[in-house]
């Protein structure tokens, strides 16, 4: 068993203790960090291997944020809702890639940022049903206990973390790095480049919804500010940059790093956002391969 | 025996230009043919047209019966077609192995679990092509030599049914042209299709059964490789014509040294593209480097124009370049004209040569510009063009004038008559004639065309595989060192 | 007459997306940076305007005057603190320059938004008008400042205009945008021109963050929504091109302007958005722009 597996499930390991000596608020912190790990890492699915760079995954988040509160408030049960709101951000997903993957350079990331634009306005302008700016107020939630939505976050996001490892390093991901890397060449060796780049798309969309439709359903309301902001798009970019782009895992680490780093200062109030913003800065300056990823480095040059 | 591939009436036209016109030829399995033409000849469009990376206008592509032309690159290779790339292109974030284990793979969205039998092929493959001591390493770290034989281990990965290789001894030492010869033989041996393209007749002469010669596009010559090398029309279009030796008048010869390249190495990374090489340059004279694709002219010229890192020394008139920018250097007196010539495509010839002529002050430029408008006619005919309109040789030559703006001590060309006519290169190699004898200029050319470059040469230099070979004068170098050239 | 008042109100808002839009392609242009950060810059400027007009006293022309010091400032800032170092930074591979430029550029944006909001105010700020009074035109009343804006919006893109096209420094950013390589063969220094032209730069955007503080005000949660604008404007008229900028500012200045005085001023922007959808999957390299 690899070293880094071996160090995973240690961690995993920890994770699952935690809540025996943890606060509920800390609790509450490290839930919504693992919903954005998972977050982090269909991202760079689709980034590290697709070489796709896509600025709206708050698209992708919101669609299946919002498809899920919707139809739990017109009384479908959490586990459909959230099901339905996975396949709402896989055909969302779908629409926006089959013309944008045409795209070359910073065409198609523009395209998945006028997505999120788009959907933005078009829930502020149907606030009659989606509650607009307030946001939408959920009669379900996943559980009321703190430790439980701790759990299953965490059982949540370990699952993806393991599909999407495994995916990385299974043939099908080589196809995909190929793909990203050097799309004519592995067109020359026998690989429809459009069609593996639409797959990663979709599961990259599938996870994000899915994230997003359970993560509403801890915090009970679906915003715009929450689920649907270039914020979401930000932290999911500094998420994957901190833990290492193409590892998967590190955006697990990214992700409870930049929540962690928001808690902590959350007591300077209005500047808070402004360290956050300043530190994630300082590591894409100084630190592109990330924490993780420094690791890979120096493998290659050997 | 039915022909493995069959290309009838194939076109491609970029614009206004036509790469490729009404070319037919075929192919028999357990057959090389050799698919032959300077550059500009269409050859290498011929060879996208037929895996895919192009679609042809007209024609047709026909693999064992099937009509294949316009399909996809991916459902072509599928079919049966494999294509070894004239520049490698390895995966630079997977090792070796793991990019010929790559060309084992079916094209499935759905395989999760690795297959050991993949990894045991792959090895296999790795070790027949020679790699079995470096297959788990990283591609940066591999030397060129190794690079090409991974290109081909890809290939056969394949299991392709007709093998398309371009130009599969650039950049190869002697010993490692013999391995890869050998290996080409054996695609052969084992009943596939295998196209060869290349620009040297005499370099592949003795691997393929048959050559079909291309100029401009269209086929020229078919036969043996011995039938077309005595081509009357293929000597002609090859070699032009006759382009003599002018001797250089004598007062325009001084001893002194302007440039010195001393013991100078260039990395990318692990790969070395120089090798200690040193030169010099005395002022006045007319210096050639003739080398292959791959010898590292290139590299070459761009270290003593500062545009990239080497180790050594590089002196301009004894004082050392190193620490200056690429831009100081320029300014200094050392212009290059490289191989992509670097014009500004969407902007006029005026002013293209404008902004060459930017340094110097104004009525010296207005002189500088009736001159070289003497020179280049062409240029003046088409000052208000852009750029990128011109013909390929009317580019080169804006690009040499544009350099000349810049009243440079040291000219340094790459590759200037690449993709150019025979009548093209007789007003380029006039107009050098005229450098020559009416200015003080010093010229170092970088060329794949040796009788191009000994004919406008006071002493030359052979770059091969990163390292200078022999240095002499143009006379001594057919019986000294003209082996590998036609 | 409310065609006529859409016109004109129409005119003046178009002039000064304009404005910011040139200023936005052209830095993409030539020096193939996508400045999320734009927004931030030109609040910057407004809010130095804001605050030496108002709070020190100083009047509007001193404060506009030091609006521009701070934009062209902060532009620089821009380039030397985060673009440059990126772009020449060997840990960051070739093909990822960009995106790494595209956040960093956004990570500035939120600081210099968080920063403003934090030491000064959230709220929206306004600085006098340049020129006060109000003109009458067949019926239809317009401010001077109105006027105004829409002037100097042209007059700077004039004055662009002729610097590209008709003097040498002008040909060489030309020339940078198409081959900035082929420049450093003929003997230019790139460093600076492209100090050059993030001065230049930081002079569109400043201006047009003051006249927008003068017009209609900005506010600190409102930078994303000026970036936003701004590279739409630049996408649908072609990324690079000045020209289609211009042209593009115009189409959606009068979309928005005729949205919001004839169907509600909430849902301005979607028919700009919705055009601009279109655009890129129908021509994604914009009205004007080359592949």
């Amino acid at each position: 068993m690899s070293r880094r597996v071996l160090a995973a499930l240690v961690l995993l390991l920890l994770l699952i203790a935690f809540p025996f000596v943890a606060s509920g608020y800390l609790l509450g912190v490290f839930t919504i960090a693992f919903y954005f790990g998972v977050f982090a890492m269909a991202w760079d699915l689709l980034f590290g291997f697709a070489g796709e760079v896509n600025f709206g995954p708050t698209f992708l988040i919101g669609l299946g944020a919002y498809a899920a509160g919707l139809l739990n408030v017109r009384g479908w049960p959490i586990l459909p809702a959230v099901l339905a709101g996975a396949v709402a951000a896989v055909l969302g997903g779908l629409l926006l890639a089959l013309p944008a993957l045409r795209l070359r350079g910073p065409y198609f990331g523009l395209v998945t940022l006028v997505a999120v634009l788009l959907l933005q306005q078009v829930i502020v302008i149907f606030a009659g049903v989606t509650g607009g700016e307030i946001g939408l107020s959920l009669p379900d939630v996943l559980s009321v206990d703190a430790r439980k939505n701790y759990w299953y976050a965490l059982a949540f996001m370990a699952v993806s973390g393991a599909l999407l490892y495994a995916l990385s390093r299974s043939p099908a991901g080589l196809i995909l790095q190929a793909a990203g890397q050097d799309p004519v060449e592995a067109q020359a060796l026998g690989f429809n480049v459009a069609k593996h780049k639409l797959a990663a798309f979709s599961i990259s969309a599938l996870f994000s919804g899915l994230a997003g439709a359970l993560m509403v359903f801890y915090l009970g309301t679906a915003s715009v500010d929450t689920v649907v902001d270039i914020s979401v798009t930000v932290q999911v970019i500094i998420a994957v940059v901190l833990g290492g782009r193409r590892t998967i895992l590190g955006g697990i680490l990214g992700a409870v790093f930049l929540i962690g780093v928001g808690e902590v200062l959350r007591p300077l109030g209005q500047l808070s956002t402004f360290v956050v913003a300043a530190i994630a800065l300082a590591v894409i300056l100084l630190f592109p391969d990330g924490l993780i990823g420094a690791f890979g480095r120096h493998r290659r040059q050997a | 025996m039915t022909a493995r591939l069959v290309v009838e009436g194939l076109t491609k036209r970029f614009g206004g230009l036509v790469a490729v016109r009404d070319l037919s030829f075929e192919i028999r399995p357990g057959e090389i043919l050799g698919l032959i033409g300077p550059n500009g000849s269409g050859k290498s469009t011929a060879m996208k047209l037929i895996m895919g990376i192009e679609r042809p206008n007209a024609g047709s592509i026909r693999l064992d019966g099937v009509e294949i032309a316009g399909w996809p690159a991916h459902r072509v290779a599928r079919a049966g077609v494999g294509l070894v790339f004239q520049h490698s292109r390895p995966l630079h974030r997977q090792t070796a192995l793991e990019n010929i284990k790559l060309a084992l793979l079916p094209d499935s969205l759905t395989r999760l679990m690795a297959d050991h039998s993949v990894t045991e092929q792959a090895r296999a493959i790795g070790e027949s092509v020679g790699l079995g001591r470096v297959l788990d390493r990283y591609p940066q770290t591999l030397p060129f030599a190794d690079l090409r034989r991974l290109e081909l281990a890809k290939a056969i990965a394949r299991n392709p049914k007709l093998v398309l290789v371009d130009e599969p001894f650039a950049g190869l030492t002697s010993a490692e042209l013999a391995d890869f010869s050998r290996l080409i033989a054996h695609f052969r041996d084992e009943g596939r299709a295998v196209l060869l393209v290349d620009h040297n007749v005499k370099g592949v002469a003795a691997l393929v059964d048959r050559v079909v010669a291309l100029y401009l596009g269209e086929r020229i010559a078919e036969g043996t490789a011995d039938e077309v090398m005595r081509d009357a029309r293929v000597r002609q279009v090859y070699l032009g014509g006759s382009i003599e030796m002018h001797a250089r008048p004598a007062q325009l010869s001084e001893a002194r040294s302007l440039l010195e390249v001393e013991e100078v190495s260039v990395f990318y990374g692990k790969a070395q593209a120089l090798e200690r090489v040193s030169l010099s340059v005395r002022a006045g004279e007319f210096v050639s480097v003739v080398g292959l694709n791959g010898a590292g002219k290139t590299t070459l010229f761009n270290a003593i124009s500062g545009l990239v890192p080497y180790q050594g020394r590089i002196l301009w008139e004894n004082a050392p370049l190193a620490g200056k920018s690429a831009a100081a250097i320029a300014r200094g007196g050392i212009v290059q004209c490289p191989e992509t010539r670097e014009l500004f495509g969407d902007m006029t010839v005026q002013e293209n040569l404008n902004l060459g002529g930017q340094h110097q002050p104004p009525a010296e430029e207005r002189k500088r510009l009736r001159w070289l408008f003497d020179l280049f006619p062409i240029l003046e005919a088409r000052r208000d063009q852009a750029a990128r309109t011109l013909s390929g040789g009317e580019q080169q030559m804006l690009a040499i004038a544009r350099a000349l703006m810049m009243n440079p001590r040291l000219l340094i060309l790459d590759e200037p008559t690449l993709g150019l006519a025979p009548v093209i290169l007789e007003q380029l190699s006039q107009a050098l004639e005229r450098l020559r004898e009416t200015t003080p200029i010093t010229v170092l050319l970088g060329e794949q065309n040796v009788r191009f470059a000994l004919s406008h040469a006071d002493r030359v230099y052979v770059l091969e595989h990163a390292r200078i070979i022999w240095e002499g004068l143009p006379e001594n170098f057919a019986k000294e060192a003209g082996a590998a050239y036609l | 007459m409310l065609a006529l008042q859409i016109l004109i109100d129409g005119f003046a808002i178009s002039a000064l997306y304009a404005l910011g839009a040139v200023g936005f392609t052209l830095i993409f242009g030539v020096s193939g940076v996508l400045n999320l950060a734009h927004g931030g810059l030109m609040l910057i400027a407004a809010v130095a305007a804001w605050y030496t007009a108002g709070e020190l006293h100083a009047g509007q022309y001193i404060g506009a005057i030091t609006g521009l010091a701070f934009g062209v400032l902060a532009a620089l800032l821009t380039y030397f603190v985060v673009v440059r170092p990126i772009q020449r930074s060997r840990a960051i591979p070739r093909d990822e320059t960009e995106i790494f430029v595209l956040t960093g550029t956004l990570l500035w944006g939120i600081m210099i938004q968080e920063a403003v909001a934090y030491f000064f105010s959230d709220n929206p700020l306004t600085v006098p008008a340049l020129i006060s009074g109000v003109a009458n035109i067949n019926r239809v009343r317009v401010p001077f400042n109105e006027i105004l804006v829409a002037a100097i919006s042209w007059l700077s893109i004039g004055l662009l205009w002729l610097l590209v096209n008709r003097t040498r420094a002008g040909k060489a950013l030309l020339a940078c945008a198409i081959n900035p390589r082929g420049l450093t063969l003929l003997g230019f220094e790139l460093g600076q021109l492209y100090l050059l032209v993030w001065l230049i730069y930081g002079l569109l955007v400043a201006a047009a963050g003051v006249l927008l503080a003068t017009f209609l005000g900005t506010s600190s949660g409102n930078t994303g929504a000026l970036t936003a604008s701004a590279f739409s404007i630049v996408v649908l008229g072609g990324l690079g091109s000045v020209s289609g900028s211009l042209i593009a500012a115009y189409v959606v200045g009068y979309m928005e302007t005729l949205t919001a005085y004839l169907v509600s001023p909430q849902i301005r922007t979607i028919p700009s958005l919705l055009l601009l959808v279109l655009v890129l999957y129908v021509r994604p390299q914009g009205l004007l722009g080359r592949r």
